[in-house]
């Protein structure tokens, strides 16, 4: 065992995580502090090059003062099929102008028409919302902001692996321990408020793959209550390729069709067909497989040639040099027809706040994905609910320094801290944490288990997942690098265990979580959320009603297909 | 994946290894000669040292100033279809 070393920082608010919730926070916290405010900034990797907003187009709702609030909250509360808090979303669509303009005083550039006003453009699953980017997409976006906060004054930590959260021997979080990435150096990150921005976690799949979300299972393990793990599901991707951009491709004319060429998804979402969202895409592909229609592919012939180079140079930098690498054959597969499979898990499991971002826990908020605000985010609405609430956790942990008392370190906990942060180093042993995330990909993948739930099934799972648990007790990491993989992994599986748990426990089907032998959705019994809180002998899961200040949770059924209304993306 | 680094041409920055998010490079200093092992060059050089983490992200590629990393767009790294 590693003799006990480290290095202590000082804070006052501590944000850790750095994509568009975790920086917002930071520079929200920063702007309503008073002046010598001290406000930190850590994340695993470098700030402003990593995390989900970083490797996005940036794509994000803004809600201009002429634009319809209500109904926009509206259709967003009834694309959640409920699974939203109100007051939390219509705050955040609320101040989505202001922030706006910040990004605009930062140097960021959105485009506009001739006439001067925003170029925006619709999203899949939502009428009335309108979305935009700045231009040169997520990379500029999350490295303007850190210039920002840099000229702010907010101190930034990259490389900075968090792995506990501190309560200090009582009953509030104190702040949080970590080692650095690449040394594997020891810290104690000493702060009166702390914001957990890790994202959710998304057991290393998809195209950003660094998203490991291990903040929300440190947050459960300091009292926390974690929530939204049923709608967790499993969305697809193609082998072949990376693309981002499958909303307006679809608007464009590309359409989901089977093996025998026959489009589908009208046949299971008769209200949306194709542009229906990516949870209700993922749920029919699952039953079109099932019916022995699959391979299941996207066809993008119907794009018209004009648009097909917007597809390859888009805003995201990294697609642009993908496509430019791969040559004309990938542009011919990518506008014929693309084999989409299971790929890539969404889980929805974030910490419990109140529509302020506060969790259970005194000195403890959340904000990004890492916060349970909603079930389903759309595309746009993803990076807008994060730049929402991360603007609400920096204020509300600013307003909480004047109530919690100076955090005292306690020595017992910060050594048994530092013990089990280290425990697993063996520089001898072999990394071996791929093998026993693949098998729980494998488990937590599967369209029976991921997207088609039933109980045998989510018992059988369940079960595999305890056995990949046990068998990970027995592995080690020889350096740094394994780990950080093996503490993400370790997340990874109580993870599953909490999204198979609330799966079980919710006996209806709502959004993405479809049970098939509870196969209707129940709103005099279930419109809830399902809380998950350590009882003593694991987790307990319990039921609090969602209130709904502002609208009801369903929408009148409209027709027909959308497509039509579409405006082109020509430069948009 | 990433596939190489051009080290000949190479300024020993270190840009590759601070902006890639999956800890795949590792900037590590070079024997500086045979006779005398435990001497090591001023510059340090890029290493791929966990080409099986890298999660084709394109970053190391896209901010290198000399444009002497390959990044392949191997789709290999990624979970299998089910």
């Amino acid at each position: 065992m590693a003799r006990f070393e480290g290095e202590l920082i000082d804070t006052d608010v501590l944000v850790i995580g750095a994509g568009a919730g975790g920086l917002l926070a930071a520079l929200s916290a920063k702007r309503h502090g008073p002046p010598g405010t001290r406000v930190t900034l850590v994340d695993s990797w470098l700030i402003g090059r990593t995390g989900h907003t970083a490797f996005s187009n940036a794509w994000t709702i803004v809600v201009l003062p002429d634009d319809d609030l209500d109904g926009i909250l509206h259709e967003i509360v009834a694309g959640n099929d409920g699974i939203a808090d109100q007051e939390l979303v219509r705050q955040s669509l609320m101040d989505s102008h202001a922030r706006l303009k910040d990004f605009e005083a930062m140097g960021m550039t959105f485009a506009r028409d001739e006439h001067g006003a925003y170029k925006r453009r619709p999203t899949r699953g939502l009428d009335l919302a309108r979305v935009m980017y700045p231009e040169g997409g997520g990379l500029e976006f999350a490295w303007k902001l850190r210039r920002a906060l840099e000229a702010e004054g907010v101190q930034l930590i990259d490389r900075m692996f968090v792995t506990g959260l501190m309560r200090g021997g009582s009953d509030r979080v104190v702040g949080a321990v970590g080692i650095n990435s690449r040394t594997g150096a020891f810290h104690v990150l000493r702060a009166r408020s702390t914001i957990v921005a890790t994202n959710a976690i998304t057991f290393r799949s998809g195209f950003v793959r660094d998203i490991t979300g291990t903040g929300t299972l440190l947050a459960y393990r300091a009292g926390a209550s974690l929530r939204n793990a049923e709608f967790s599901y499993v969305r697809p991707g193609t082998p072949k390729f990376y693309f981002e951009g499958i909303t307006f491709a679809i608007q464009e004319g590309a359409q989901w069709v089977n093996a025998k060429g026959e489009p589908f998804m009208q046949a299971y979402e008769p209200e949306w067909g194709d542009e229906a969202d990516v949870p209700r895409i993922a749920r029919a592909m699952a039953m079109e497989q099932r019916k022995g229609n699959a391979p299941l592919y996207l066809d993008m012939s119907a794009i018209p040639e004009h648009l097909r180079d917007y597809f390859i140079q888009s805003k995201v930098r990294w697609m642009d040099n993908f496509f430019r690498k791969l040559g004309d054959e990938a542009k011919t597969d990518m506008f014929g027809k693309t084999p989409y499979y299971a790929l890539n898990q969404m889980t929805k499991m974030g910490i419990r706040t109140g529509a302020d971002c506060r969790s259970d826990v005194p000195g403890l908020l959340s904000s990004g994905l890492a916060q349970a605000g909603c079930a389903n985010h759309f595309a746009g609405f993803h990076i807008g609910l994060c730049v929402g609430n991360g603007w609400i956790a920096g204020r509300s942990a600013i307003e909480d320094l004047d109530r919690l008392s100076q955090p005292r370190l306690d020595q017992g906990e910060v050594q048994a801290l530092f013990a089990e942060t280290m425990a697993p180093l063996q520089p001898s042993a072999a990394a071996e944490s791929d093998r026993i995330l693949r098998d729980l990909q494998a488990v937590m993948f599967a369209y029976d288990t991921g997207v088609l739930k039933r109980e045998d099934r989510l018992r059988q799972a369940y079960e595999r997942v305890t056995a990949l648990s046990d068998s990970f007790k027995t592995i080690a990491a020889p350096h740094t690098h394994e780990l950080v993989r093996m503490k993400e992994t370790e997340a990874m599986l109580l993870a599953a265990q909490f999204i198979l748990g609330a799966s079980l426990y919710r006996t209806e089907s709502r959004l993405s979580h479809f049970r098939e032998d509870h196969d209707a959705r129940d709103d005099d019994n279930w419109l809830v959320w399902v809380d998950i809180a350590e009882g003593g002998n694991g987790p307990a899961f319990t039921k609090t009603p969602i209130p709904t200040p502002y609208c009801s949770v369903t929408l009148p059924r409209r027709r027909p297909s959308r497509l039509a209304a579409r405006q082109s993306i020509g430069g948009v | 994946m990433i596939e190489s680094i051009e080290l000949a041409k190479c300024t020993g920055c270190g840009i590759c290894d601070v902006v890639c998010p999956a800890d795949v490079i590792h900037m590590e200093p070079l024997p500086a000669t045979e006779e005398l092992p435990g001497l090591y060059k001023v510059t340090s050089l890029p290493v791929i040292k966990f080409r099986e983490h890298c999660i084709t992200c394109f970053s190391c590629e896209i901010f290198c100033p000399e444009g002497i990393v390959d990044v392949h767009p191997s789709v290999k790294n990624r979970p299998r279809p089910w």
